[in-house]
């Protein structure tokens, strides 16, 4: 009986060593996740301070963060030596870079061949651009592109644009003459939505004039950023929750 | 300020001012040209500029159908249009050198087709033995004079080689 007692004495002991760690480490990431959430820093984390001092910081240039936009320069499928303005204009361009080896872009070509899936805000317009003849096939494109497509070939454009491959899309602001918004989709529609939901122009999907929500929204927001930034009153600043 | 060239033209394109140099299509036709830009069998190829002051679609016409339709008040559009060596000596030819348009020269009846508004002007002439037809056309004849005198200033940077 005795030896009985001191056995379960012993595993009592060890199940409670037990629980205890396991307490323990559930304290550990609890005050992890609080740390995460906002809550007090860790030990030797550096905290984020303004300037006592309080230079003033200076208002951004409004759009200063888009990336300067290019006109662009090539030769046509069909050989005409083309020059179109994007920069300084009233039309916006979606610039659309492709290729004939992509496998990706195959599914851009096949859609851009149908004129019904092709929709656009009144006066946004599509260039297709592929790299320049000595880096294309020429016979490939000519198979490929669907009469009324404008596609240019110059890998001047690419150099421009900074393109990292293809398929990569670069939608133009020609007011601005700055870049809008840039990336990658895997088919015209998705690239369409994406556009949709970035601009608030549901023109991009149905085509027509611009369903706006236009930019105005986005501009007012940029406005009162660059007011705050000014002021010195940079996002987490505790007066804009009223403290 | 930008400058296109290609086939003996050059010519320099200030902001918001687009160009497109091509060859006239010969037969067969291809399917990229307009069905007012084929040539017919047998047809030397020649080049046509086209330059105007808004977007210039793909596929237009020779005299710019596919691309006046889209015009606004503010636009102006002109094709310079090479003809065969050949015309050279003909009287309609007889005019030497690039004409210097005014508003005054701009009327409704010399559209190749009439649009609502629009205004345009024809000359034919020849440079170096190159003989050429200027058609021009104003959206309206609202800011004509500055339109004009738009299109003015970037024929004057027209520069046509000798064949």
């Amino acid at each position: 009986m005795t030896v009985l007692v001191l056995i379960l004495t012993v595993v009592v002991a060890v199940l409670a060593v037990l629980v205890a760690g396991l307490l323990r480490a559930y304290g550990t990431v609890l005050r992890r996740l609080h740390e995460l959430d906002a809550g007090a820093p860790r030990a030797g984390a550096r905290e984020f301070r303004l300037d006592a001092t309080s230079r003033p910081v200076a208002a951004p240039e409004p759009r200063a963060e888009w990336a300067a936009a290019h006109d662009v320069a090539g030769v046509s499928v069909a050989g005409e030596i083309v020059s179109t303005r994007l920069v300084g204009v009233e039309h916006d361009t979606v610039l659309a870079f492709l290729s004939t080896g992509c496998a990706s872009c195959e599914v851009f070509w096949r859609e851009l061949a149908d004129p019904s899936t092709l929709r656009l805000p009144d006066g946004t317009r599509l260039l297709v651009v592929t790299q320049g003849p000595e880096l294309e096939s020429s016979g490939w494109l000519a198979d490929l592109v669907p009469p009324g497509l404008d596609v240019l070939m110059s890998t001047e454009a690419w150099r421009d644009y900074e393109v990292p491959g293809s398929p990569h899309i670069v939608y133009v602001d020609g007011r601005t003459g700055r870049v809008r918004g840039e990336g990658t989709g895997q088919s015209w529609h998705q690239v369409a939505e994406l556009l949709a939901r970035s601009t608030g122009d549901a023109a991009f999907l149905t085509g027509g004039p611009s369903i706006a929500k236009p930019g105005r929204d986005a501009e007012q927001e940029a406005a009162v950023d660059r007011e705050l930034m000014a002021a010195g009153i940079l996002p987490g600043d505790p007066r804009l929750y009223g403290a | 300020m930008s400058t296109l060239t290609g086939h003996g033209l050059t010519v320099a394109l200030p902001a918001k001012w687009e160009g497109r140099i091509y060859l006239r299509d010969t037969a067969p036709a291809s399917r990229f040209a307009h069905v007012a830009g084929r040539g017919h069998p047998g047809e030397r190829a020649h080049p046509v500029l086209h330059v105007a002051n808004f977007p210039l679609p793909p596929g237009r016409g020779d005299f710019g159908t596919g691309a006046v339709e889209r015009m606004s008040h503010a636009h102006v559009f002109a094709s310079l249009f090479e003809y065969d060596g050949e015309e050279a000596g003909r009287a309609l030819f007889g005019a030497r050198g690039l004409p210097v348009l005014h508003l005054r020269d701009f009327a409704t009846n010399a559209l190749q087709r009439r649009l609502a508004g629009q205004l345009g002007v024809q000359r034919f002439f020849t440079v170096d033995g190159r003989p050429f037809c200027l058609y021009a056309v104003l959206g309206s004849s609202r800011n004509g004079a500055a339109l004009v005198g738009e299109l003015r200033s970037v024929l004057a940077t027209l520069r046509i080689e000798a064949r």
